[in-house]
C-alpha cells in the first residue's frame, strides 16, 4: 500500500517512513502543508498519515481541500493537541482516525492497517480471497495454511490486489500503488511481479483482463 | 459575593438621596412657615397699633370740658364699632385729678356698663403707653393710654385726662391665625410637591443603574458577551472598562489555551521521537526501556496540567455559554468514527428544551467526550446519551452495556492516584481531567450501575435557561 506520511518534524518523519516502509508499504514524505496537500492531491494514496501542527497550511486545511476536491482516502490525523475539541474538528474536516503524539509505533501501523481495511470493506484484518489468506497485521501471506515467502514488492502488489478483490486493477493503478513517487518507475517490472506471484500462488487465482489489467478473484 | 452584599443594603444609594432631600425639603418648609407667618403677625400687630393709635388722636381731639367742666366729646367718634356693645374696640376717658381720680367718666357705648380697668401708672402729658388688661367678658385687650391736661374754660385748675382706646386682641390674633393655617396648607402642598419630584428624580436619575445591573445579568448569565445598552456619559467610562476588561479576560483565556496547545506541539513531538527511537533500539540496549517508561511519564504529567492548566484558566469566565446539541452531536460523529471497528449503536435522546451548559465549549467537549470515550471503550454494542434540565443545572447521563465497574473500583477510578499508576496510555486520565472541570464549574460527575447493565457516568453542570426567541 502507498502512504504519505505529512510531518514537519524531520526525524519524527523519518521514523514514521522506517517504520512504514518496514511494514511493507510505499512511502511518500511531505514536510509541509502545502507539498502534502499537492502530493495528497495529485497522487493515489491508499492512506495519509497528517500532523496537523504544520508550516505552510495547516493540517485540518489541508484536509479539508482533500476533501472538498473528492479525494477520500483513509487519513490518520497526528496531533499533539489532544482537546476533544481538535479532535471533532479532526473528524469534522474528514479525518478517519486521530493519534494523539505521543504514540507507539504499533499502534499507528494498526490503525492505518485498520483505516485501509475498512476502505476496502473489509472487516477483519485477514484477507481470503479461496486458498489464499493475507494477514495484513504482519504480512504474511499463506495458502492453505502454508506460508509463502514473499519479496517487498511482491507482498505489496498481492496485498493492493486483495484488497481490491474482485475489481480490475489496471498495471498504472499497481504501479501507483506500490511505489514512492521518487522511485524510479517501470510498469514492466509490474508484469514481472505478477509472474512471480502467479507462480507461488494457486493457477487462476490473478486473472488478465486484456488491456485492461489484472484481478484477483475466486477461480471458477 | 455581589449579590449577597446588593441584598443586605438593597437600592441605598436611591434611600441615602432619598432621606438627604427630605430632610432638607422638610427644614425649608419649617423655617419658611415659621419665618413668613411671624413676618405676618408683626405686619398685622403694627397696623393694629397704627388703628388703635388713630382712634386715640381722634378721640385727643375730640375731647373737650364743659362750662361746668364736665368732660365730652365734641362730636362721637366715626367708627360703628365704638357703638355697637362689645364690639371689641373700646375707649374710656379717666380723671386723674389729684383730689378726686375717677375711672371711666367718660366711656364709648361698645364699652355698656364696663370699665376698664387700666393700671394706676401716672404716665408723662402726651407719652402714648401701651398694654395689655383683660376687658369685658374676660377677654385680653390690647390697650394704648396717653395723658393729657386740659385748661378748664371756666377758669379752674387745668385738669388731668387719661385717654384710653383698647381693642380685643382676638381681631388681631384672627387674621394671623387664618393666615397661618393657609400658609401651613400651601407649604404642605409644595412640601408634598417637592417630595413627589424628589422620587421621581431619583428613580429616573438612577434608572441607568438599573439597567447597568439588568445588563450585567446578562452577561452573567451568558446572554451577551460584554454590556450592551446606551449608558449617560458619567458611567460610559466605567462601562467601557468594565467591557475592555471582559474583552482582556477572554482574549487571556484564548492566549493561554493556544499556548497550552503550543506547548503540548513543543513538547509531544520530541517526546514522540525519543519514544520511536526507543523502541526501535535493540532489545539489548539498557537505555531503551528507561526511556520508554519516562517518556510515558512525561506524558502523562503533560497532560494532566496541561489540561488543568486550561481548564482553571476557563472556568470562571462570564458570559460564557454553549448549547449541548451540537457539542454532543459532534461527538458522537467523532466516537462513531474512531469506534468504527466496534460497530457501536450510539443513542442520543433528543435535546429539546435542555438548557445551554454555562460555561466554554471546549470545556464541555472536554468532559463529555472524555466520558463517552470511556463509554465506547468498554460498551458491548449499545451507548446511550441523555440529557436534561435538574433545576438550574443540567444533567448529562452516558450508558453503556459494558461489563461495568464494582462500586469500589467506581470511586478509585475518580481518584487521581489510581490515574498516575495506569499503565494503559488514554485510560485513566480521562476520567480524572471530567472531574476537575465539573469541579471547577461547580458541577460533579458521578459513576454507577446502568439500567444496560454497564456503567451510567452521570455528569452534573450549571445551566443558562434558554431564551425563547
Amino acid at each position: 500500500m502507498r502512504i504519505l506520511v505529512v510531518e514537519d518534524e524531520p526525524t519524527l518523519q523519518a521514523q514514521l517512513a522506517t517504520a512504514l516502509t518496514a511494514a511493507s508499504h510505499a512511502v511518500d514524505c511531505a514536510g509541509n502543508g502545502v507539498d502534502g496537500h499537492y502530493m495528497g492531491e495529485s497522487g493515489a494514496y491508499d492512506a495519509v498519515v497528517l500532523d496537523l501542527g504544520l508550516p505552510g497550511l495547516d493540517g485540518i486545511s489541508v484536509l479539508r481541500k482533500w476533501r472538498a476536491a473528492g479525494r477520500n482516502m483513509p487519513v490518520l490525523i497526528l496531533t499533539a493537541r489532544d482537546g476533544w475539541h481538535e479532535k471533532v474538528a479532526g473528524i469534522d474536516a474528514g479525518a478517519d482516525d486521530y493519534l494523539t503524539k505521543p504514540f507507539h509505533m504499533e499502534e499507528l501501523l494498526a490503525r492505518l492497517r485498520a483505516l485501509i481495511r475498512r476502505a476496502g470493506g473489509h472487516a477483519s484484518a485477514e484477507l481470503a480471497c479461496g486458498p489464499l489468506v493475507v494477514d495484513t497485521r504482519n504480512g504474511r501471506a499463506t495458502v492453505d495454511g502454508q506460508a509463502l515467502s514473499l519479496t517487498g514488492h511482491e507482498y505489496r502488489v498481492l496485498a493492493y490486489l486483495i484488497h481490491h478483490r474482485d475489481e480490475v486493477i489496471s498495471r498504472a493503478d499497481l504501479v501507483e500503488h506500490i511505489y514512492a513517487q521518487d522511485f524510479d518507475r517501470d510498469s514492466n517490472t509490474v508484469e514481472v511481479f505478477i509472474a512471480r506471484l502467479r507462480k507461488k500462488l494457486p493457477p487462476g487465482l490473478i486473472e488478465t483482463v486484456r488491456g485492461l489489467g489484472y484481478r484477483l478473484t475466486t477461480p471458477p | 459575593m455581589t449579590q449577597a452584599v446588593s441584598r443586605q443594603r438593597p437600592g441605598s444609594l436611591r434611600l441615602r438621596l432619598l432621606a438627604g432631600t427630605l430632610v432638607w425639603i422638610a427644614v425649608s418648609i419649617i423655617l419658611a412657615g415659621w419665618g413668613l407667618g411671624d413676618l405676618f403677625r408683626s405686619h398685622v400687630q403694627a397696623q393694629f397699633q397704627a388703628e388703635l393709635t388713630t382712634h386715640l388722636d381722634q378721640l385727643t381731639a375730640q375731647l373737650t370740658l364743659t362750662d361746668d367742666g364736665r368732660v365730652q366729646l365734641a362730636q362721637p367718634l366715626s367708627d360703628p364699632r365704638l357703638e355697637r356693645p362689645y364690639s371689641g374696640l373700646y375707649w374710656q376717658v379717666d380723671t386723674l385729678d389729684a383730689a378726686d381720680p375717677r375711672p371711666g367718666v367718660l366711656r364709648s357705648r361698645s364699652l355698656w356698663d364696663h370699665v376698664l380697668a387700666a393700671p394706676a401708672a401716672s404716665p408723662v402729658d402726651g407719652e402714648i403707653h401701651r398694654q395689655r388688661i383683660a376687658g369685658p367678658e374676660g377677654k385680653g385687650l390690647g390697650v394704648i393710654e396717653r395723658s393729657v391736661r386740659i385748661d378748664d374754660p371756666g377758669g379752674g385748675p387745668a385738669r388731668r385726662l387719661r385717654l384710653v382706646v383698647a381693642a380685643d386682641e382676638s381681631l388681631m390674633e384672627g387674621p394671623v391665625s387664618r393666615f397661618r393655617g393657609v400658609l401651613w396648607l400651601a407649604l404642605g402642598g409644595l412640601g408634598a410637591g417637592l417630595v413627589v419630584a424628589a422620587l421621581v428624580q431619583v428613580f429616573v436619575g438612577l434608572a441607568p443603574l438599573r439597567s447597568l445591573r439588568v445588563a450585567l445579568g446578562k452577561v452573567r448569565s451568558g446572554d451577551t458577551q460584554r454590556l450592551e445598552g446606551a449608558f449617560p456619559a458619567e458611567i460610559t467610562p466605567l462601562i467601557d472598562e468594565f467591557n475592555s476588561v471582559l474583552a482582556h479576560k477572554a482574549e487571556v483565556v484564548e492566549r493561554a489555551r493556544t499556548q497550552a496547545g503550543n506547548l503540548a506541539h513543543a513538547l509531544k513531538t520530541p517526546l514522540s521521537v525519543l519514544a520511536n527511537a526507543a523502541h526501535a533500539a535493540p532489545p539489548d540496549d539498557p537505555l531503551a526501556p528507561l526511556v520508554i517508561d519516562q517518556v510515558a511519564a512525561a506524558r502523562r504529567q503533560v497532560d494532566y496540567h496541561l489540561s488543568r492548566a486550561r481548564a482553571a484558566a476557563t472556568a470562571r469566565l462570564p458570559g460564557a455559554r454553549c448549547p449541548l446539541g451540537p457539542v454532543v452531536d459532534g461527538l458522537v460523529r467523532t466516537m462513531q468514527r474512531i469506534h468504527a471497528e466496534r460497530r457501536l449503536s450510539l443513542v442520543v435522546a433528543p435535546m429539546d428544551g435542555v438548557p445551554d451548559f454555562r460555561g466554554e465549549t471546549q470545556d464541555l467537549q472536554e468532559m463529555l467526550g472524555n466520558l463517552l470515550d470511556n463509554a465506547c471503550k468498554w460498551a458491548g454494542e449499545r451507548v446511550e446519551v441523555r440529557a436534561r434540565a435538574d433545576g438550574a443545572e443540567l444533567s448529562v447521563t452516558i450508558d453503556d452495556d459494558g461489563a461495568g465497574l464494582a462500586p469500589a473500583q467506581r470511586a478509585a477510578v475518580l481518584q487521581r492516584g489510581v490515574r498516575a499508576d495506569e499503565q494503559v496510555p488514554g485510560t485513566g486520565l480521562g476520567l480524572a481531567i471530567v472531574d476537575d472541570l465539573a469541579r471547577l464549574y461547580g458541577g460533579s460527575v458521578c459513576l454507577d450501575a446502568s439500567p444496560l447493565g454497564g456503567v451510567r457516568a452521570t455528569l452534573t453542570l450549571p445551566a443558562v435557561r434558554r431564551q425563547e426567541s
